[in-house]
């Protein structure tokens, strides 16, 4: 599927809320859209267009905002799409995609313990590779590494 | 001529008086019951007596604990337990080559059949309260080995924020190995310095 042919389709059902569809890294394209047409997209990309796996979740900080973004796979059109948003750094939620992705429960537990993102209506928000309570979303720019010691106490102190 | 020494004649003691007469010899004969209950009464503080000095030997570890010691030392069971690449040394310590179990050491399943933690591989927070469990479901006694870089101080991952900076912070540890990975030879190595360690401590 070429670029200009997912844009023509999503544009149909998102309007407005699609902000750019653009070429990427061989992908059938880079969709950017406003958070809130989140849930009506991944149902859309998964149900109409069969792009059934999930094959990755991030996130990115780019300290004024922070970037979300999906990697898909269809088994009929073999080639990936990605589908990335943008949340505000103070405001970070998102609609969770595990209602329609099954695969995105435990990808967006990390994407929420290493950069904080807060993912509406997911059925099991903890995290996944950090012990429980620790304090810290590492990989956001604001963590600074720290003594070992320092970070042991404030681990434990949580 | 010198003096002539005389012998010099030291008289015999006295020969030692005889205790009083047993009561049993002039007394009349008493019921067979209450023989029986008199001598129950005589023995019974006796192995009181001896049973308690016997047990407090054993406490002391005077009695068995020598043996326990040696057989101890020399049958060291280490749990069947892998972290990260370490662990492929420490496999590679029990294959045919380096053959760990003629020094008495093998690998068993569960921690309450062990005696001897390897600590083999990078520990995380999250694995640290797994860890403790482990160590504290092995019996005493019982020996933890950090074995390579990350074990004993956090390794490359010292300052990262998800690594333990040496499990020393967790468990006691009796004996580090330095190397990434170390060697079996150095596992090997390790292992006997702990059975020199336990046989100096007598524990």
């Amino acid at each position: 599927m070429k670029p200009e042919e997912l844009k023509d389709n999503l544009a149909e059902l998102l309007g407005p809320r699609l902000l750019a569809v653009e070429p990427f890294a061989g992908m059938a394209g880079r969709v950017r859209f406003e958070r809130t047409a989140a849930l009506e997209l991944f149902r859309h990309v998964r149900e109409v267009l069969g792009y059934r796996h999930l094959s990755m979740v991030g996130g990115i900080d780019w300290v004024d905002h922070r970037e979300v973004f999906y990697v898909a796979w269809s088994d009929e059109r073999k080639e990936y799409v990605l589908l990335s948003t943008d949340v505000p750094a103070d405001d970070p939620h998102l609609e969770s995609a595990a209602p329609v992705w099954t695969a995105a429960v435990w990808h967006e537990r990390e994407a929420f313990e290493l950069v904080g993102i807060l993912f509406d209506h997911h059925p099991d928000l903890r995290r996944l590779l950090t012990p429980e309570g620790y304090a810290f979303h590492p990989l956001l720019r604001s963590f600074k590494l720290h003594e070992p010691e320092d970070l042991e106490v404030k681990t434990r102190n949580v | 001529m010198g003096p002539v020494s005389t012998p010099v004649v030291t008289p015999r003691p006295p020969p030692a008086p005889t205790g009083p007469e047993l009561p049993m010899a002039s007394q009349p004969a008493v019921p067979f019951l209450e023989i029986e209950t008199l001598r129950a009464r005589e023995f019974l503080p006796a192995a009181k007596e001896a049973l308690s000095a016997m047990v407090q030997e054993q406490a002391q570890g005077k009695l068995i604990r020598p043996v326990f010691n040696w057989a101890g030392r020399n049958s060291l069971f280490p749990l069947h337990w892998g972290l990260a690449c370490c662990a492929i040394e420490f496999a590679a310590a029990f294959g045919a080559r380096w053959d760990a179990e003629r020094f008495g050491v093998l690998p068993r399943s569960s921690p309450r059949q062990s005696d001897l933690l390897i600590v083999n591989g990078t520990v995380t927070w999250k694995v640290a309260h797994k860890l403790i469990t482990l160590y504290e479901q092995m019996p005493e006694p019982k020996w933890v080995i950090a074995m390579g870089n990350c074990a004993t101080g956090g390794g490359p991952f010292r300052t990262a924020y998800s690594v333990v900076p040496g499990v020393n912070k967790l468990v006691p540890v009796d004996v580090y190995i330095a190397g990434c990975p170390p060697r079996p030879e150095a596992l090997l190595d390790g292992i006997l310095t702990l059975e020199t360690l336990i046989r100096e401590r007598g524990e």
